[in-house]
């Protein structure tokens, strides 16, 4: 499996297609960061702008793709075999993402994915689930053919105490080019990595996600 | 509604600004009634912690009429008459089962801003900066309360407002500071700055056993109500060459057993150290005017306790080795108020506990700079200002 999957991501020299896939990333970052006034969303849109910059001032074939991973833990009040099934359940998986994708679930295996970005364009994909063990882990991959090859995995196992289970989630993807996968290798993936766990927690814990959404302000206001 | 907003640092403006609305399952729609300025503000104001944005709606200490609740919602009506701890609590969390409630896991919506700062984020305060969650706030003529059935109180009929108004979070801090210093008969304490919040300290040192309560601060009006309205002994350092002599003489060279720091990261002081402190602080090349919390450390006798309550950044110059070789405990907190409103609307009804003395000037919200600038300068004897929106 991991052959294959390097085969389809391709670990050579950056494409026209990964630059695009790149630039497209970029500008998504950027206008999810700027969609949202916040700090978190300032450096979500600086880590965009700079891919933007890095990719738009790199020559093509410039610089190898490298992979990019993340590894987030998180401790929730819930066996494992109750995540498991949560994560499992209908709806579940769109609502923790809502805030970085539009997630439609095709089958119990499969996931369409969006990210809206800015022009009114998208940049899309779809999940499988590669392996599937109840209360102890799920791991998916996007299938060949995208711009943003992808995979991760969410692994369950019991806490000490009082405490519930603890909640690994490892994200690795192939973002097109090296300046890609060296800025995404920071603060980028970790965010939304502890986001997306954060938010399955709370959904978990307390049957709802915290949010600014509507949050009165004078920001445009009239004085 | 009218709201007043952080506009820039030292740039506070009323404007006009959209209803909140419920938008969780387990939200209210708080109509406020009154609400109080409170010392941590001016750390923004003065733009000394960041991650303010402007337009911020600001303010974290208010009570209020419910206008309006979600489907979820179970122990509030609309209609009931409410006071609300400023940081926001989910009840679920592993953190806020263990009363531990300012930590809570799951009501901070920037948590992934905050982590960074503090190694794991903390829960939400309402009106205050995004790392802290950025809900708006209660200088308001509404608000939105998430979690409202863990974070709502109850006010007893034959409350006034102005009673009940600092049980949001002076009176909590103050008493989770004296609560903190685990008090035995004959203890006495000593509690830095007579704010709102080292006021409800002072009280609250003497509500659970203290045998004395020693106050220390500058401005004399402060220091009357601490004598008039508590019963403390006071110091004015401004007056006075050396605050840890005269705690020495007063406590027969054995220190304070437990001393409280109620003043934060823009304390005042005297003398060369307090100078350094500020030309630094005002070059923002430290965070931290740390005078008080010092002079705290250096006075609690050996094996003492060290409640802090002020507001800190990244302190440098901290001594540690005082707090080491004196074998000191350090207890320190944001609020956990719906671990302590029960108790302290108990006192309350008993007549045990009126901290409307603290609302020595009222505005009304289109007032609010101006109240702000006051309450900053330390003008007219001002404690609090207090808005009835």
């Amino acid at each position: 499996m991991a052959d294959a999957l390097k085969g389809a991501l391709g670990a050579g020299e950056a494409s026209r297609e990964q630059r695009r896939g790149t630039l497209i990333l970029g500008g998504a970052l950027l206008a999810l960061g700027l969609r949202r006034v916040s700090f978190g969303s300032a450096a979500l849109a600086l880590t965009g702008g700079a891919l933007l910059y890095r990719e738009l001032a790199r020559r093509p074939g410039q610089a190898g793709a490298k992979t990019s991973e993340v590894t987030r833990s998180v401790t929730i009040g819930r066996s494992a075999d109750e995540l498991y099934g949560f994560r499992r359940g209908a709806g579940h998986l769109p609502r923790v993402m809502e805030h970085f994708a539009v997630i439609t679930e095709t089958d119990q295996d499969r996931a369409h994915w969006t990210v809206h970005v800015p022009g009114g364009r998208s940049f899309s994909w779809d999940t499988q689930i590669v392996d599937d063990r109840p209360g102890e882990l799920l791991s998916w991959q996007s299938l060949p053919g995208t711009e943003l090859p992808n995979r991760g995995e969410v692994r369950f196992r019991p806490a000490p105490g009082d405490r519930g289970s603890e909640v690994t989630l490892h994200l690795h993807f192939q973002p097109p080019g090296a300046a890609a996968a060296k800025a995404l290798n920071g603060l980028v993936p970790r965010t939304l990595a502890g986001d997306a766990l954060r938010r399955f927690k709370s959904l978990v814990e307390t049957g709802e996600i915290p949010t600014l959404d509507r949050n009165p302000s004078g920001r445009a206001a009239t004085a | 509604m009218r709201a007043l907003c952080w506009e820039g640092v030292n740039d506070l403006r009323v404007q006009t600004v959209p209803d909140p609305e419920i938008v969780n399952p387990h939200d209210v729609i708080l109509r406020i009634t009154m609400s109080t300025t409170c010392g941590s503000d001016l750390h923004f104001i003065d733009g000394y912690v960041p991650s303010m944005v402007p337009g911020d709606v600001i303010g974290h200490e208010f009570m209020g009429i419910v206008e309006d609740v979600g489907p979820e919602v179970k122990k509030v009506k609309k209609g009931d008459r409410v006071v609300v701890p400023s940081f926001v609590a989910c009840g679920d969390c592993w953190y806020c089962q263990h009363d531990l409630y300012s930590l809570c896991d799951n009501t901070n919506p920037n948590a992934e801003l905050q982590a960074p700062l503090l190694g794991y984020p903390t829960g939400a305060c309402f009106g205050y900066t995004h790392a802290f969650g950025g809900y708006a706030g209660s200088h308001a003529q509404y608000m939105r309360v998430p979690h409202a059935d863990v974070g709502c109180f109850h006010v007893p009929d034959g409350l006034r407002d102005e009673q009940v108004l600092f049980l949001s979070d002076a009176a909590p801090t103050g008493y989770m500071g004296a609560d903190f210093c685990d008090i035995k008969p004959g203890d006495i304490v000593a509690v830095w700055g007579c704010g709102g919040v080292g006021l409800m300290a002072q009280q609250s040192a003497f509500l659970l056993g203290a045998e004395r309560v020693i106050a220390i601060d500058r401005f004399p009006e402060r220091l009357k109500m601490a004598r008039e309205h508590i019963g403390s002994e006071t110091i004015n350092y401004a007056e006075t060459p050396d605050v840890l002599a005269i705690l020495q003489e007063m406590t027969g060279g054995r220190g304070p057993d437990a001393c409280i720091d109620a003043v934060g990261m823009e304390a005042h002081g005297t003398g060369p150290g307090y100078l350094y402190d500020k030309a630094l602080q005002t070059l923002r090349l430290v965070t931290d005017r740390g005078q008080a919390l010092r002079q705290a450390i250096m006075a609690v006798r050996k094996g003492g306790t060290l409640s802090i309550l002020g507001v800190y950044g990244v302190m440098d110059k901290f001594p540690v080795g005082v707090i080491m070789n004196k074998g000191l405990t350090v207890r320190t907190a944001q609020q956990h108020g719906q671990h302590y409103l029960p108790r302290l609307l108990e006192h309350a009804v008993k007549g045990e506990l009126d901290p409307s003395y603290l609302a020595t000037h009222r505005f009304s919200l289109e007032d609010g700079p101006r109240a702000y600038d006051m309450f900053k300068n330390k003008e007219d004897g001002i404690v609090r200002a207090v808005f009835t929106p």
